[in-house]
């Protein structure tokens, strides 16, 4: 009798563990989400502002009408390209942290199509090759370290953003500058420019260079020798190798890839960002972008589709944090603060558990706080 | 028998009752097991993989704990929420995986576990327990040398002194004989002996028909959870054992088994070795990971419809000379050719299309990518075959799946479906999956690197079958295991290899046990004869 009500219970079981796992990633994904904000909420109730007030305002100048969805969506467009770069050669087992640096390099390279004039079409077409050309070159130097002299690609692509920062601060204030306006570049003629989607809005079609280069990559890493080769080396090199699998080529390519997604970020930025097609002397609208993309390829668990829903996400709360600030008071960069809180929530490995596991001790707790009650009262 | 041994009503040490065990993921590991345990007595649990040894021994050394079901001693009911406290009652577990720290002295290792908070280490006191300890047990093992600077066999020892100097009464063995020479094994079974007249309850888990045989003087057995058999020692024919562990009765006109002599073979077929042989290895030398020779000057043949088999305690060089054969290794000097066509520093995938299957040692490591689907995984090193790959490299997925149906039927890989994780699957279903992997790519020779390390009766005899079959169809094999009853029956011609180094290279009815066993252990027949 035990035995069939042990293996009933197993059915059941089995049930609930599969839903679990199989919703896990996205779950686990949202949880963190959800962490974020809160630790953001109790901030913001610590310093005297109202958590509700903020967070509406917030949802509102994300989501509220259309005008916010392209603001948002504006906000995403370089973010999954940015995510991308990181994900790709995470898939294939490695750390690359320098979209930053590599966008940088595609948004100089874009910046150069204003010294010629080509026909509309051709025009944008050449400023996006060049961007991704220049953001495949500058990730080649980290690439060929690594293969060559087993340089860790951590430390050698954070050198290299530093280095494409400064280099690009040196273009930006001497080379490309705008004889006329010193505090920016040159602006890309109209010929060159990513046409706006939503008049009145920054939403360019940019978004779909985004969009399409995430399916692409869905498509190259799961439906191609090339993809399967790729995962395979990142999850497990031996075996690779062992499957006749040339795992340097695969993280070469992997490399290249998450360069020229960078590039194009960097090209979305300065082809598609009215109103001066430019970079200004700061860089203010690059700033960041390479290293958020880390945040938003982690909450969007490093799958393409994943990355877009989290860059959206991601998008909104900075296109909202104005409105934030606006009406609720709160300083934009609170949305910083609840950004930092998802990270660290997602980098808790099997988030989830934490739940079962403070119910089960506040049961016990409680267990002992009651028998150690009724023993005073007794 | 001796008197004392001989159990009376109440004269026990413990009694697993009625144990059932599910798992969280909902497998019911344990049904209803009860298991009762006398001072005095060696008890030999026998079973297949996932026939829940583990698990029982995990409950009654406190690592687990039951689902239903109780365990009493003599005083009444125990409850172990820890392994400490199960120690602390007397009972403790070898596991298979050593848990020793590697820079630790034996000592040290043994005094882990004795430390409490804020107070200070008592090395010199433990020595010096431990050298009585060995004393008493006869057990020796150098106290001053960091664990992993020794032998396997001694660091084995240094797990049971672990054990033994808390003072326990019921000593369990989780598969202790898989990393030892037989020089080790008959010391180990000599000290269990010791220790059974001494008093105390050992319980030894194995696959091992033989040694069960060998030592124990009870064995019980389980089979899917359930005590299928508890049977006097004395009373038990191997045939009787085994078809308790697989529920059938196993195929043995191969093999006949016996205490003494080798498993026999039949008919030995005749080999056609006036053709060009199709792999030709000459003086091949390999270094190691640690930079040592681990592959000494070896030269062989394997002819077509050969299976050439290379028995050997693990870690004698046999997996460097597959590595060197596979191209996963660069070999330092020598020359192999498969066919004629020099295979010596080609990457793994200019020696596959050359006509080579690989079935490695190290399943997890090596044979499969576990994250990915069966699917993902039936492909590994054929992914690029004309018949999966349209325009563009793009995989034809609707193909892969036909192609892993089939495979899971030709092979018997029992999963549920071709999007099944490969993690999920069990251990015998993984290695089916490879065998079917390799096999699918129609090879000219196959390297089977321990094929059937790990599984249970059922699927060993399958794939031990299933490369019989390609030796039928005129392949040349490579057999490389640590198990030498596999070795000597499928082989038609068997290499010892020692210390990077062929010992003998013979037909294996030119051998018999003990001389297998010296030349393991590096003594040569000359030195014995003389």
């Amino acid at each position: 009798m035990s035995v069939t009500e042990a293996q009933q219970q197993s059915r059941l079981l089995r049930g609930v563990h599969r839903t679990l796992t199989g919703l896990h990633p996205a779950l686990e994904s949202v949880v963190a989400a959800l962490v974020g904000l809160i630790a953001g909420a109790i901030l913001m109730a610590a310093w005297g502002y109202s958590p509700w007030e903020a967070y509406s305002a917030l949802l509102d100048g994300a989501f509220g009408g259309s005008y916010e969805w392209s603001m948002s969506l504006s906000w995403a467009t370089p973010l999954i390209l940015t995510a991308l770069t990181f994900s790709i050669c995470l898939r294939a087992g490695m750390f690359n942290i320098g979209a930053e640096g590599q966008m940088y390099v595609g948004a100089l390279a874009a910046v150069g199509i204003a010294y010629f004039s080509l026909p509309t079409g051709l025009h944008q077409l050449v400023g996006l090759l060049f961007a991704a050309v220049a953001g495949a070159a500058w990730s080649l130097v980290p690439a060929a370290l690594k293969m060559m002299r087993g340089v860790s690609e951590v430390i050698s692509t954070i050198m290299f953003n530093w280095i494409a920062k400064w280099l690009a601060l040196f273009f930006v204030i001497r080379i490309l500058v705008d004889p006329v306006r010193a505090e920016k570049t040159v602006s890309i003629p109209v010929s060159g420019r990513l046409p706006v989607l939503v008049s009145g809005t920054s939403l360019s079609y940019g978004i779909f260079v985004s969009v399409a280069f995430a399916l692409f990559i869905y498509f190259l890493l799961w439906h191609t020798t090339t993809g399967y080769e790729l995962r395979a080396a990142g999850l497990n090199p031996a075996a690779a190798r062992y499957g006749g699998i040339r795992n340097k080529r695969t993280m070469f390519l992997s490399f290249i890839l998450g360069g020229v997604a960078a590039g194009l970020a960097g090209a979305t930025i300065v082809m598609g960002m009215p109103p001066t097609y430019a970079i200004f002397g700061g860089m203010p609208q690059l700033l960041n972008m390479g290293f958020n993309g880390m945040a938003v390829a982690m909450v969007g668990r490093n799958h393409p589709i994943g990355i877009i829903l989290s860059a959206i996400f991601f998008g909104g709360l900075n296109a909202g944090a104005s409105w934030m600030q606006i009406k609720a008071g709160v300083p934009l960069e609170m949305v910083n603060v609840v950004m930092g809180a998802i990270v660290i929530a997602m980098s808790i490995p099997t988030l989830i558990r934490v739940f079962p596991m403070i119910a089960h001790a506040s049961k016990n707790l409680l267990q002992t706080l009651r028998g150690t009650k009724k023993e005073e009262s007794a | 028998m001796n008197d004392a041994r001989t159990p009376t009503e109440n004269d026990f040490f413990l009694r697993a009752e009625q144990i059932t065990k599910v798992y969280s993921d909902g497998t019911v590991a344990l049904k209803e097991a009860t298991l009762e345990i006398h001072p005095n007595e060696i008890i030999g649990l026998l079973g297949e993989n996932g026939a829940g040894k583990t698990t029982l021994t995990k409950i009654l050394s406190g690592l687990l704990p039951p689902t239903r079901g109780r365990v009493i001693s003599p005083k009444g009911a125990v409850h172990f929420t820890s392994p400490r406290e199960a120690l602390d009652f007397g009972i403790g577990m070898v596991h298979q995986h050593f848990a020793l720290v590697g820079t630790f002295t034996a000592a040290e290792n043994v005094a882990l576990g004795f430390e409490r908070p804020f107070s200070r280490l008592q090395i010199t006191k433990t020595t010096e327990d431990l050298e009585a300890l060995m004393q008493e047990s006869g057990l020796q093992v150098p106290l001053d040398v960091p664990v992993e600077k020794l032998a396997v066999g001694e660091q084995q020892r240094v797990e049971v002194l672990k054990v033994l100097s808390r003072n326990v009464d019921l000593l369990i063995l989780d598969e202790p004989t898989s990393v030892l020479t037989p020089l080790e094994v008959d010391e180990l079974f000599n000290l269990l002996r010791r220790l059974r007249d001494a008093g105390k309850s050992i319980i030894l888990i194995t696959h091992k028909l033989k040694e069960v045989q060998d030592i124990t003087d009870r064995i019980v057995v389980l089979r899917q959870g359930e005590m299928v058999g508890d049977v006097k020692t004395a009373d038990a024919t191997t045939e009787r054992l085994a078809q308790l562990m697989v529920g059938q009765a196993v195929e043995t006109d191969i093999v006949e088994l016996s205490d003494t002599e080798l498993p026999v073979r039949k008919v030995l077929r005749k080999v056609d070795r006036t053709k060009p042989s199709i792999l030709h290895v000459e003086n091949l030398t390999a270094l190691g990971n640690t930079g040592d020779i681990a592959v000494n000057n070896v030269s062989f043949d394997i002819h077509g419809g050969e299976i050439f088999g290379i028995a050997g305690v693990e870690g004698n060089g046999q997996t460097e000379l597959v590595e060197s054969l596979t191209g996963l290794r660069v070999p330092t000097s020598g020359q192999a050719t498969i066919n004629g066509t020099n295979i010596l520093g080609l990457d793994p995938r200019k020696i596959y299309r050359l006509g080579v299957a690989h079935i490695p040692e190290d399943r997890w490591e090596l044979g499969l990518v576990l994250p990915f689907t069966l699917a993902e995984n039936a492909i590994l090193g054929v992914h690029r075959w004309e018949q999966f790959r349209g325009a563009f490299s793009v995989l034809k997925w609707g193909k892969i799946n036909k192609h892993v149906r089939e495979l899971m039927e030709r092979f018997e890989i029992r999963a549920s479906g071709p999007s099944a994780p490969a993690k999920s699957l069990s251990g015998g279903n993984q290695q089916k999956l490879i065998v079917g992997r390799e096999l699918a790519k129609d090879p000219a020779i196959i390297v089977a690197a321990q094929p059937t390390r790990g599984l249970d009766i059922g699927s060993a005899q399958y794939i031990r079958q299933t490369l019989v079959d390609m030796r039928e169809k005129g392949r040349a094999i490579l057999l490389v295991s640590a198990d030498l009853d596999e070795v000597l029956a499928h082989a038609d011609r068997v290499a010892i290899m020692y210390e990077g180094q062929f010992m003998e290279v013979c037909s294996p009815d030119q051998l018999n046990r003990e001389k297998v066993g010296m030349l393991m252990g590096g003594v040569t027949a000359a030195k014995e004869t003389t």
